[in-house]
């Protein structure tokens, strides 16, 4: 699949979808003449209209880009984030933040254990002392 | 001369000087912190100075400002995390110096830059804070309109290869924007009944996730930075100062009147000044590539932001901006309200807040000194656990700006849509322009409406907004024709 297109499928796919949440907004007591849809619809339109354009751009002159790249991969680094996201507020920050330092060295390559622990500990440590006793920020858990 | 006598006795004879190290060390720290914003780092003080000498309490609150608009830049160089909004423009430029190796180099300039523009910032508020304070009132809804559209006329420039993929990245940003509740009739838009979208995303927010989280998406797989051996702060010498001179008066001049104009944000002024350098460089090609000039423009207009953000809280009694409502508390905390009459019934704390905003300024040249090369030694440790504390400073700092993890999670998540952008070639600039200035132009345009009863005529007919739109229009056919060479 020629990348551009599958870029102009996706942002037609998603102006229609924002303008069906544009044209499913409540009306207003308050409303404008412009309405709380007005603005939302326009940029739905305009997102379409350049989708296509980029589709038309990318069927005349496909691109020869080959890609061997582990995108998946890369995005399981995200996936780290979405995981400290669900456990912090069940086992307090301090060790959701060191297990999340000390995943995300290992998925980045890390190779000992012991220096990934410490690190872990280390980086939890420093940035509990800065947000929590220093700045005073309630953090989570 | 008696406002001098006023300024040198003012911190002569007080504990403001050393006030305005601390300010300016903590607010280094906090805006070097993503997720702590200027305002916040001085609304955590504001509190503390209530037991000081008003003089005191006024000018540690202003350095922390000086400060934090500053630090905002060293983790946009370092870790392509812009600690601030206004930062968001030196990241460019800032962080493909610093990947190519020359990270102390553009923390040179961003520092020595700062400095110009707090100083020019400076005496600009001091000389023209009357004159500063008409022009903003004179800022009606359909000139905000038209300075919104004329900052949104830099995706032009910023689209990189593609302009229409770039118009597409600055539609993504305008939607995103439109998230929360509608400005004019309350209405929540695509907040899908979820309390946490009822205020809209923040454009923090959107910068970290765009930039940092992409960054270290994309790094998982790519090869390590070029790292130079014993990376070093290197201050500009002087043929870099000849080159920088023009990128720096852009920025000053541009940062005068964006901080004087109340609501228009320093990110504003940053992103039009990189663009006016980029228009007006020798070498417009080297920018977006690690060109010196793409941090000395935005990095000056900011901290000259710093100081003329203060124009409409002086001469006015408006608060332009999140962090002058915090001076502002700290103003009315110590029974002294701003406006023209302060120059009248407390001449004192006037001009010893000049005094002490240039104190500040010197203060950061100090701490900036002594604190880049250690940070720079600290971004050439391995890059698995350098990525893995800047996983672990983004989710704590996003998380710090409203204690929500909800926030994290949309950090996260417009991380994976930059990374999907930049799979499809499209630039992510626009969008992030999209995102500052949505909200404002919006508004702006709808509220000219109900004034107007729904006559577009009211941007022709408004001079302010007419000249603004003219020079929008020229810019973006400027950059066209200049795409066509």
């Amino acid at each position: 699949l020629r990348r551009d297109l599958a870029c102009a499928a996706l942002g037609l796919a998603l102006a229609g979808a924002y303008w069906a949440g544009a044209a499913a907004l409540p009306e207003s007591l308050l409303a404008d003449a412009v309405g709380a849809e007005g603005v939302p619809k326009a940029l739905a339109a305009l997102l379409a209209l350049l989708s296509v354009v980029i589709g038309i751009r990318g069927a005349l002159r496909p691109s020869a880009v080959y890609d061997s790249k582990n995108h998946l991969r890369a995005l399981g680094i995200a996936g780290l984030g979405f995981l400290y996201i669900a456990i912090a507020p069940l086992i307090g920050y301090a060790i959701a933040i060191a297990l999340l330092s000390g995943a995300a060295a290992l998925y980045y390559g890390a190779r000992r254990p012991a220096g990934v622990a410490l690190f872990g500990l280390g980086a939890a440590a420093l940035l509990w002392l800065v947000f929590g006793a220093l700045l005073g920020i309630p953090l989570p858990g | 001369m008696n406002e001098l006598a006023l300024a040198w006795k003012a911190l002569a004879g007080s504990w403001a000087v050393p006030a305005a190290f601390f300010g300016v060390a903590w607010g280094i720290v906090g805006g070097a912190l993503p997720g702590i914003s200027p305002s916040i780092a001085m609304a955590l003080l504001l509190p503390f100075t209530y037991g000081m000498d008003p003089i005191v309490g006024i000018v540690m609150l202003a350095s922390v400002y000086v400060g934090a608009e500053y630090g905002g830049s060293i983790p946009a160089i370092l870790i392509r995390t812009p600690g601030t909004n206004a930062a968001a423009a030196t990241v460019i430029d800032g962080f493909e110096m610093n990947r190519r190796g020359r990270g102390g180099e553009a923390l040179g300039i961003s520092l020595m830059s700062g400095l110009v523009g707090g100083i020019f910032g400076l005496l600009v508020l001091a000389a023209a804070t009357g004159p500063l304070a008409r022009i903003a009132l004179a800022f009606t809804p359909p000139a905000y309109f038209a300075l919104g559209l004329l900052g949104l006329s830099a995706i032009a420039s910023l689209s990189g290869r593609s302009l229409v993929k770039g118009a597409a990245a600055a539609v993504l940003g305008l939607m995103l924007a439109t998230v929360g509740t509608d400005p004019v009739s309350g209405v929540a838009r695509f907040t899908f009944d979820s309390p946490d979208l009822l205020n809209g995303i923040r454009p923090i927010v959107v910068m970290v996730g765009l930039f940092a989280v992409t960054e270290l998406i994309a790094q998982v797989i790519e090869p390590d930075w070029e790292k130079p051996a014993g990376a070093r702060l290197k201050l500009p010498g002087r043929a870099m100062w000849k080159r920088l001179a023009r990128p720096q008066a852009i920025g000053a001049v541009i940062g005068a009147f964006e901080g004087a104009t109340p609501g228009a944000a320093g990110s504003v002024a940053a992103f039009l000044a990189y663009n006016e350098a980029r228009r007006w460089s020798k070498k417009p090609e080297e920018y977006g590539k690690g060109s010196p000039e793409g941090v000395a423009a935005p990095e000056c207009a900011n901290n000259v932001v710093t100081a003329t953000a203060l124009v409409p809280l002086l001469g006015l009694g408006i608060p332009g901006s999140n962090s002058a409502a915090v001076l502002m508390g700290g103003l009315l905390l110590h029974g002294l309200t701003p406006g023209p009459m302060l120059f009248v019934k407390s001449p004192d704390i006037v001009y010893g807040l000049y005094g002490g905003l240039l104190v500040a300024n010197l203060a950061m040249l100090l701490l900036g000194l002594v604190i880049l090369t250690p940070c720079l030694w600290l971004v050439t440790r391995p890059k698995h656990y350098l990525m893995a504390f800047i996983l672990a400073l983004v989710v704590t700092g996003v998380y710090a700006i409203e204690q929500s993890l909800f926030d994290v999670a949309l950090a996260l998540g417009i991380g994976v849509v930059g990374y999907g952008l930049r799979y499809f070639g499209v630039p992510q600039l626009p969008m992030v322009l999209g995102a500052v200035l949505g909200f404002m132009v919006e508004s702006n345009y709808r509220r000219s409406l109900v004034l107007s009863g729904g006559e577009h005529s009211i941007f022709v007919q408004d001079p302010v907004a007419l000249g603004l739109l003219i020079a929008a229009a020229a810019l973006v056919a400027y950059a066209l024709v200049k795409r066509n060479d």
